[in-house]
């Protein structure tokens, strides 16, 4: 016990007294919204478990839970490579580095209201300049990005990937600087090249950075209202929409609140047990640097 | 003592008539949803001041995607505005849940229907549509219409589009007004282009006078006139190729389509005039036309498509008076000229008929069509939930939308899509219509 | 060790594309905010907009920020966005460090529940949250928008918790061998080797805050206190959006941003670049 008893209430004081008052009460509640029929202008009305047994017989919510999962599993990878890529790549000691990391971080605060539009007409089939491009090279039937049923969820996983890779980016290039330099100097009187390096310093040094970033990601991964809504509007028919797209329609556009909230709870459910398994897995590819 | 307390309590009672007496402000609050016109707005809500000096207002403009979050968060804590706009997609819900104050005796006591275009009216009647009492009353209309473009006609030697226009006329039309460099490419010009917006369908449907909900509008029954008209809609795209697949046209606003010149003819609400005005500047000339009546049409039918925007009362309102004389005045004929789009009708006959709104000098210059269609049998498909059946604003591709688009792409036949729209349709309608 | 020049050509040349791919969105969105509204969609898109470099060049600037107030909205969100996130700095750093290094009762308990609130939208909770706001008064306040960063933050636990478990036990021991107590352990040996996990989040809290629509939405009232993307949402229309305004204000909105990103890469990571874990 070497901090002593008192002290860790102390420094979790601020925390546990914002719990407490404005996320655990809200989240309750939706809870217990989950269990009604709720417009948000008037009362709500006692359902029991008929939310949850609409959402299970919905085809459009199993269908909006493949696009999630489909999304989220070529996000994290996606963006945790390229994240990784650009920090690894920005590290060096070069002339005007801060101005190439600022570059690379204009997209994540580009607003997506103005992303949503370059990209659509960049994607366009109809003037497109990639579309123009593609027909340059050669290419006959250039796909509809956007428009085709087929294509729809991974166009917009690229483009979140190339919005995102910057605040990534940002992440594992704390995580890089905080390896200290005698590793690599150690690595380097051994003899390693760069690839070793990478491979036996970084990697491992990182893990604790690597892990978190892989639960913010795919935290992210369900926070996709924004782009959704500015490209596709979960189009078309709904071959592109997400739980997070479908969750703001059902309770902001639709004002079905207390559906909304059950699938909020489905998806919780889903999420949190990945993040159950990843954190027990941990123990397996995580080292400190103790 | 008693008598010093007694004093100052008299003392405190007089002063406070005297503030009630002098004061006897009242301040309404009222929310609107445009906020491109919210100095427009603001002049005429300083104009209403001067009229009532005891009344002031409080005006909030959000755009819509803020607007009903906001308002619908009010509403739970018993905080509405006593003035706020309310759209004929969320009416019905509203009144049902008695948020909308009943305004049918102030509207009969007040109001000259005559100056109104009272057709438009039915939409904010509840519970029936045409005997029910008004809980809200539009400041605006819009109807679809048939946007042409006249150079295009000019080239191709084709006579524009008149009332007498048949299917067929359109079809020959449409297929003259594409162009294409080689056969089943994309070709550079089409002749006409629809996806499954209600403004795109809903239209063909009524000209050929068919219904997509049953009587009652508790459930989705598509009758034979309305699966021609979708039928027709679809040749075009896949058999007659003079409209492009939905997946084609992506990426680009629809609504900037017909401006930028890459299609002759399209068919959308009248408040388009002022974009293509704007997007399309000098580039071409462009006319409105009426939507050409079907194969199967009544003759007679004056059936059309339009809906307004309207202006509601809070039901808890303290200030009801002071309310309606707000509302009098945001739909009367005080308002200006340019609050309205062009193409966007005011409720007014008075400011509708007015050269001002009329603009026979600026393109299309046949805006009176516009407002003869209003004198017809007005007819629409909102229903509790229709955001969620017919799939629109941020739902966009889905629901009837979004089965109709899957048609355009030829990924399913007009039949399958009637199947698909009418199970869905009908799943989401009976949870807001249980009985039958 | 000097980078030999080959390495160097090539990794320049290598960022240079890089940041060309990430860069063109803005740069249009830039050049947008020059075009007049006639301009913005055209099927020749032209780079370069009509005005520039006339007298009329500044007119969309100038119309937000004067006639739509852009300019007070965005010193709201420089206000609300810089306390949120000095608050997030404080409440986090603190509980990060406590579930990175000390031990007890019902630890993994309160860090998933922690967790647990990420992974609920905020859509869902927003209006159970109104009313909760509602009650103490703060409706038409920043409070709602402040107060709540200043006491908890899921994601800025969990970077400091990260940060602070890779600081070797080595550095704590030899403190407590010279008989530090917890606050001086926190502030004076494990925060300043945190500068760059500092640095993200005051990036990102900000950045976060800074985003933020819905909350302002429900929550304020009165225009003279909306925030910045209150004030974007003021250039869409029923029938319409006026996107020359709209980008202009984007482009506006994005330079506090920049600005932050940079102040915290100047005096935080910098420093730590080539120093590694202090004694």
């Amino acid at each position: 016990m070497k901090y002593g008893r008192v002290a860790p209430w102390i420094f979790l004081l601020p925390t546990i007294v914002g719990l407490g008052l404005f996320r655990v009460g809200p989240i309750i509640a939706a809870f217990l919204v989950s269990f009604t029929r709720w417009n948000v202008i008037s009362a709500p009305r006692w359902l029991g478990l008929a939310n949850y047994s609409e959402l299970i017989n919905s085809e459009v919510f199993w269908r909006v839970l493949k696009n999630t999962a489909v999304f989220s599993l070529t996000y994290v990878p996606g963006v945790m490579i390229c994240g990784l890529f650009l920090a690894v790549l920005v590290n060096n000691k070069l002339r005007g580095i801060t101005f190439f990391r600022g570059l690379y971080y204009l997209p994540v605060i580009t607003s997506t209201v103005a992303i949503g539009v370059v990209w659509s007409w960049i994607l366009s089939p109809r003037f497109g300049i990639l579309t123009r491009f593609l027909h340059g090279l050669g290419v006959v039937n250039v796909p509809s990005f956007l428009g085709d049923s087929r294509y729809a969820l991974l166009t917009l996983v690229v483009v979140y990937v190339w919005k995102m890779a910057g605040y990534h980016m940002i992440l594992f290039l704390a995580g890089l600087q905080n390896i200290p330099a005698v590793y690599y100097e150690a690595a380097k009187i051994d003899g390693a090249t760069p690839w070793q390096q990478l491979r036996y310093v970084t990697l491992p040094l990182l893990s604790t950075t690597t892990f978190f970033i892989m639960i913010i990601a795919l935290i992210q991964s369900l926070q996709t209202f924004d782009l959704t809504f500015a490209m596709t509007e979960g189009g078309p028919n709904n071959a592109s929409a997400t739980l997070s797209f479908f969750t703001y329609v059902n309770a902001f556009v639709h004002f079905r609140m207390g559906y909304a909230a059950s699938m909020s709870f489905v998806l919780f459910l889903i999420v949190g047990t990945l993040t159950l398994v990843n954190f027990w897995a941990r123990k397996y590819w995580v080292s400190t640097l103790d | 003592m008693l008598k010093r307390v007694s004093m100052f309590l008299v003392v405190l009672l007089m002063l406070s008539f005297a503030a009630g007496a002098a004061g006897q402000e009242i301040t309404l609050r009222y929310f609107m949803w445009d906020p491109t016109f919210a100095d427009i707005e603001r002049e005429l809500i300083d104009e209403f001041e001067k009229q009532n000096p005891n009344i002031k207002v409080e005006m909030t403009a959000m755009d819509p995607s803020s607007y009903w979050p906001r308002i619908s968060a009010m509403a739970t804590a018993g905080e509405l505005p006593d003035v706020f706009c309310m759209s004929t997609g969320y009416f019905e819900q509203w009144a049902q849940d008695g948020l909308l104050m009943n305004i049918q005796e102030l509207v009969d006591r007040d109001l000259n229907v005559d100056d109104y275009f009272v057709e438009v009216f039915s939409e904010n009647r509840y519970p029936d549509k045409q005997s029910g009492d008004m809980y809200a009353i539009p400041y605006a209309w819009v109807t679809p219409v048939l946007f042409y473009n006249k150079d295009m006609f000019d080239e191709a030697g084709l006579a524009y589009p008149d009332d007498n226009w048949t299917w067929d006329d359109f079809l020959a039309a449409a297929q003259k007004l594409t162009v294409r460099s080689g056969p089943r490419l994309p070709a550079e010009r089409y002749g006409f282009f629809w996806y499954g917006r209600y403004a795109h369908i809903e239209p063909w449907v009524y000209a050929n006078s068919g219904r997509i909900l049953n009587e009652q509008k508790t459930r989705i029954q598509i009758d034979d006139r309305a699966r021609e008209a979708l039928q027709f809609l679809s040749d075009l795209t896949n058999v007659h190729q003079v409209s492009p697949p939905y997946k084609e046209i992506v990426g680009i606003s629809q609504d900037n389509l017909f401006p930028l010149g890459q299609v002759a003819m399209w068919v959308d609400g009248s408040w388009n005039i002022e974009n293509i005005r704007r997007t399309a500047g000098e580039d071409f000339r462009f006319g409105i036309a009426r939507v050409p009546k079907g194969p199967s049409a009544v003759p007679g039918d004056t059936t059309t498509y339009f809906w307004p925007d309207a202006i509601a009362i809070s039901a808890t309102t303290p200030h009801k008076e002071a309310a309606w004389a707000l509302v009098k005045f945001l739909v009367g004929e005080h308002r200006p000229i340019e609050s309205y789009m062009a193409g966007k009708v005011p409720i007014h006959k008075g400011l509708a008929y007015s050269k001002e709104w009329l603009q026979e000098d600026r393109q299309p210059g046949n805006m009176q069509l516009i407002l003869e269609q209003g004198e017809g049998v007005g007819r629409t498909t909102f229903t509790l939930g229709w955001s969620e059946w017919r799939g629109y604003a941020a739902t966009g591709s889905s629901g009837m939308n979004g089965e109709l688009d899957k048609v355009s792409n030829g990924e399913q036949t007009v039949d399958e899509a009637i199947k698909a729209i009418t199970e869905y349709g009908n799943g989401v309608l009976s949870r807001y219509y249980p009985e039958e | 060790m000097q980078m030999p020049v080959t390495r160097k050509l090539m990794l320049y040349v290598l960022l240079c594309l890089l940041g060309l791919t990430t860069v063109f969105p803005f740069l249009w969105m830039v050049s947008t905010s020059f075009k007049t509204q006639t301009e913005v969609f055209s099927l020749r898109p032209n780079f370069i907009p009509r005005n520039l470099f006339t007298d009329k060049m500044w007119d969309n600037y100038q119309t937000i920020l004067v006639r739509h107030k852009f300019l007070r909205y965005v010193q709201n969100s420089l206000f609300v966005a810089t306390t949120a996130a000095f608050g997030q700095l404080v409440a986090c750093s603190m509980a990060g460090f406590a579930f990175a290094r000390m031990k007890f009762r019902g630890k993994e308990i309160l860090f998933g529940m922690l967790l647990a609130t990420l992974m609920i939208p905020v859509e869902v909770t927003i209006i159970p949250e109104y009313l909760i706001m509602l009650k103490l008064g703060w409706y038409n306040t920043y409070l709602p928008l402040i107060v709540p960063s200043m006491m908890v933050g899921s994601f800025g636990t969990f970077l400091f918790r990260s940060f602070f478990e890779n600081i070797p036990s080595s550095l704590e021991d030899a403190a407590f061998i010279d008989g530090v107590n917890s606050w001086q352990m926190f502030f004076k040996v494990f925060l300043p080797n945190a500068k760059p996990a500092i640095a993200s989040l005051f990036i990102i809290a900000f950045m976060n805050n800074w985003n933020d629509l819905l909350r302002p939405v429900i929550y304020l009232d009165s225009d003279h206190l909306w925030t910045a993307t209150m004030g974007l949402m003021q250039f869409k229309g029923n029938y319409g959006t006026q996107w020359h305004l709209l980008l202009t204000g984007s482009v506006v909105s994005v330079i506090p941003l920049i600005a932050v990103y940079i102040l915290m890469q100047r005096y935080f990571v910098e420093g730590m670049l080539s120093s590694g874990v202090k004694g």
